[in-house]
């Protein structure tokens, strides 16, 4: 009898598992709305399936994208998966794994749609649509980032640089910070005057991440402190147009032999080496790290929006970027202006989409200015209010509310990953994105940060860092060339090879005993898989770009 | 001993048996043999675009490659390494478990420690490796004793060392599996005859000398089937562990060939490699097994084969 009605329940399960299973399968209330999937590789929170603006869009546009993200595994492993196994999602943004879907031939070219959709053709000049052209001629992705609508109306400093508390800044005094000497010193005097925080937490002085392609944090940095711009992989001397590997100059020595003393010292995070990207940012969370190396978009969104719900930032825990270089009085380029155009990767769309048209038209809708208000500004007189001058501005409580975790599931739909825009909307007044509206970047400063930027005469983090105001050259960034090598070529095997070996090494001579034996095995071990394999075919591509 | 010649007759004797095993049979030969068609792959410069028959066929370059890449040789090390440590320490460990348990007098407390010692078999290995990477951090529970203790002067960080790995993998191992594995050799242990231990009592024996004499003896059957059959997973060393836990500083201690073949034929596409290791390996997990399944033999137990 017992056994009877145990049996009677799970079949009954097992018919609601089913029932739900074909419910899942057909469109059901959703009528006409059109359900596309997309597939990000790069970890990002996922949003509650019926988030609101998410379906306020699809109300306006007839068309929902379920987002999935990275999770726990690198970003070609993640892709590598997808195309083993065949099964590809409508929406696709491969990271450093794109040209991998390329070469598998099932993403859909842009060209015939281009002419058909303004907003999206829009989105780039001539020029640049050419630049993103594959080696058979068409356009597959388009990069999403740094792309400005009219004037460019940055505040934020959406590059690399070290970056400081301002509450250590306030504590000495707002001194002038130009060297890495000086970086470590106050980081160091900071820590000894306040070792803990409120809580009892200890203070931690410098913290970077090594974890997978986010070593970048420990590794590029020799080439901003020789006062060159963001080439990411190379150094580009613009005189002789020769590439110059940073890996191997004096800066890059005498910076991680600064890394090492201080590590010895007890300056760095002894985890450094072994911490994973979610740990590091937990660690960043608490405020108890006073200073790090990393990229502005790599650690603002979550680190930023807790230090405002748990009030650290009026504490003075948030980061301003500081201009370094390896010597006094030298020009950085730390920051890039204008527009940046990173051609290895972007959003495409995959052979199986059943309707690829419809996919490109969404693409295209989602950046009419009042879906884009939407999607970055939230829902007018609820996430913000516009006054008689038709400026948009939030109330200190919608801020609060905009950073709050579980809103932003149940509430918040950025698309984050699909075609946008910065700089000014299209109404000629407001900015794209609020973090660049003058008025929301000030009201939205918390008193420290305020005070800092007051008083090294900032107004905004791009002042506060300081590079030189020009135009990228035209090879601008050779990253993106580097980023879409593969293993089939010399070069492309020399640079996987390459980042192997500075992935174990890099960490390692920053704990040695003995720096500069372990930096003799280091080159040593560097020099074995030729570099200068991969340093050639960086060479041919410059002379490609820059003629 | 002569083998039986199976007559007809005797076959359509057992018509039922012979339908029931001709299901797994099928059932094998579709799940594990078939699949095997892949490792055609090994042989070409595969592509997926391009299929089994239209990929360009290489012959043994893939191998060549394989055995001419530092990394390769290292991972192998690793895998045995590894493997082989783990083998013993969980071996050992189930065997010494088990009898220590099976001398606990209290049915209460002997159930209740086997019960809690097998629990970590059923957690993940991701959970696993959670716990490890929190309990072993510089502010983790294990860090914290040492200090307290004046053993350590300040936190060490323990995943940048590499001679710390290979044991902390073992632990790991240990930790999670003893407890199951020990199940076996207590079931074995039960149907040992009580007369044997009765004899011991009357020959004068303390517990050691039955431990030794009856309890040992008489699972070593058992033992040696569970060692043939862990042998061939030797090169099994892992990989979620592994995986998890592994980190750029370590990367040549701890980079397994199951990871060595995820990163060549997932990560960088060139799934010819990725097979070409997965066959090696699988080469010499069946050699492992004959050869521990002939010493078995040699040595008068029963093999399994």
């Amino acid at each position: 009898m017992k056994k009877a009605t145990w049996q009677r329940v799970a079949a009954a399960l097992l018919m609601a598992v089913m029932l739900l299973g074909v419910a899942g399968c057909s469109k059901g209330e959703d009528g006409d709305i059109i359900q596309f999937t997309m597939f990000g590789a790069m970890p990002q929170p996922e949003i509650n399936d019926d988030n609101e603006i998410m379906n306020l869009i699809a109300e306006k546009v007839g068309v929902k994208v379920k987002e999935t993200w990275l999770t726990g595994q690198t970003a070609a492993e993640a892709i590598g998966t997808i195309i083993a196994g065949g099964d590809y999602p409508d929406f696709i943004d491969g990271g450093e794994a794109m040209m991998a879907l390329y070469d598998e031939g099932v993403l859909v070219p842009w060209d015939d749609y281009l002419e058909k959709y303004p907003n999206l053709k829009e989105l780039f000049t001539d020029q640049e649509w050419d630049a993103l052209r594959q080696d058979d001629g068409k356009i597959y992705w388009a990069n999403q980032f740094q792309n400005n609508y009219g004037e460019n109306r940055a505040t934020t400093h959406n590059d690399e640089a070290f970056w400081i508390q301002v509450r250590v800044l306030e504590w000495a005094g707002y001194p002038e910070i130009n060297t890495l000497d000086e970086y470590y010193d106050v980081l160091t005097r900071y820590a000894e005057a306040n070792p803990t925080m409120a809580d009892g937490t200890k203070v931690i002085p410098y913290t970077m991440l090594c974890d997978d392609w986010r070593y970048f944090c420990i590794e590029n940095a020799p080439q901003f402190l020789d006062g060159y711009p963001n080439d990411g992989s190379v150094i580009v001397d613009k005189e002789n147009l020769k590439i110059v590997d940073y890996n191997t100059t004096p800066t890059a020595k005498r910076y991680f032999t600064k890394l090492n003393e201080e590590y010895k010292k007890g300056t760095i995070d002894i985890e450094f080496a072994t911490q994973t990207y979610d740990e590091y940012i937990a660690k960043l969370s608490t405020g108890a790290v006073l200073g790090m190396c990393d990229q502005w978009w790599d650690f603002y969104g979550t680190v930023n929006d807790t230090f405002k719900q748990q009030g650290l930032d009026l504490l003075g825990c948030n980061y301003v970027p500081l201009g370094l270089t390896i010597d006094e009085g030298m020009d950085n380029r730390w920051h890039t202006y204008g527009d940046t155009l990173n051609v290895s990767c972007g959003i495409a769309v995959t052979t199986s989409c059943k309707d690829p048209d419809a996919a490109f038209k969404f693409m295209n809708d989602i950046l009419d200015q009042e879906i884009h208000d939407l999607r970055f500004w939230g829902i007018k007189d609820v996430d913000y209010l516009v006054d008689e001058d038709g400026m948009f501005y939030k109330t200190p409580e919608m801020r609060m509310q905009w950073a709050d975790k579980s809103y932003q599931a149940s509430h918040r739909c950025l698309y984050a990953y699909m075609p946008q825009w910065r700089g000014t909307s299209r109404d000629g007044k407001n900015a794209m994105m609020p973090e660049e509206q003058t008025s929301e970047f000030f009201s939205d400063l918390a008193e420290p940060l305020r005070k800092c930027f007051e008083a090294y005469g900032a107004n905004n983090y791009p002042d506060m860092i300081g590079s030189v105001v020009e135009e990228n050259a035209p090879w601008f960034p050779m990253y993106s060339y580097s980023n879409a090598m593969t293993t089939a070529t010399p070069g492309g095997v020399a640079w996987t090879k390459m980042g192997e070996v500075k992935h174990e090494w890099l960490p390692r001579i920053v704990m040695a005993d003995d720096f500069e034996a372990a930096w003799e095995q280091y080159m040593a071990a560097y020099n074995a898989v030729n570099p200068q394999d991969f340093l050639s075919e960086m060479q041919e591509e410059l002379n490609r770009r820059a003629s | 001993m002569k083998a039986k010649r199976i007559s007809w007759k005797e076959i359509k004797r057992q018509k039922f048996l012979m339908i029931c095993t001709a299901c797994f049979v099928v059932y094998g030969i579709i799940f594990y043999y078939l699949p095997l068609a892949g490792w055609i792959m090994a042989f070409q410069n595969y592509k997926p675009k391009d299929g089994f028959l239209g990929s360009e066929f290489v012959g043994l370059e893939k191998f060549k490659f394989l055995f001419s890449d530092a990394t390769f040789l290292q991972v192998i090390r690793n895998t045995l390494a590894m493997g082989i440590l783990n083998l013993v320490a969980t071996f050992v460990m189930a065997i010494v478990f088990a009898i220590l348990l099976n001398e606990v007098r209290l049915v209460v407390g002997k159930k209740l420690v086997q019960t809690i010692s097998y629990l970590p078999h059923f957690l993940s290995w991701i959970i696993v490796t959670g716990i490890l990477h929190d309990a072993l951090s510089s502010t983790g529970v294990v860090n914290e004793l040492l200090t307290n203790w004046g053993i350590l002067d300040g936190p060490v960080n323990f995943f940048a060392n590499k001679s710390y790995f290979w044991p902390i993998v073992a632990f790991a191992n240990v930790w999670k599996e003893t407890g199951w594995n020990a199940i076996v050799y207590l079931a074995a242990i039960t149907s040992i005859d009580p007369g044997l231990y009765e004899a011991v009592t009357i020959d004068g024996g303390g517990r050691w000398a039955k431990i030794r004499h009856i309890t040992l003896p008489s699972i070593k059957p058992t033992i040696m089937i569970l060692l043939i059959m862990n042998i061939g997973n030797v090169l099994n060393a892992g990989f979620e562990v592994q995986y998890l836990l592994g980190n750029g500083l370590v990367k040549s201690v701890s980079d397994t060939i199951d990871i060595y073949t995820l990163t060549w034929g997932i990560s960088q596409n060139d799934y010819s490699l990725g097979t070409a290791a997965g066959i090696f390996k699988s080469v010499v997990a069946i050699v492992l097994i004959f050869a521990a399944n002939k010493f078995a033999k040699r040595n008068g137990e029963q093999g399994m084969f």
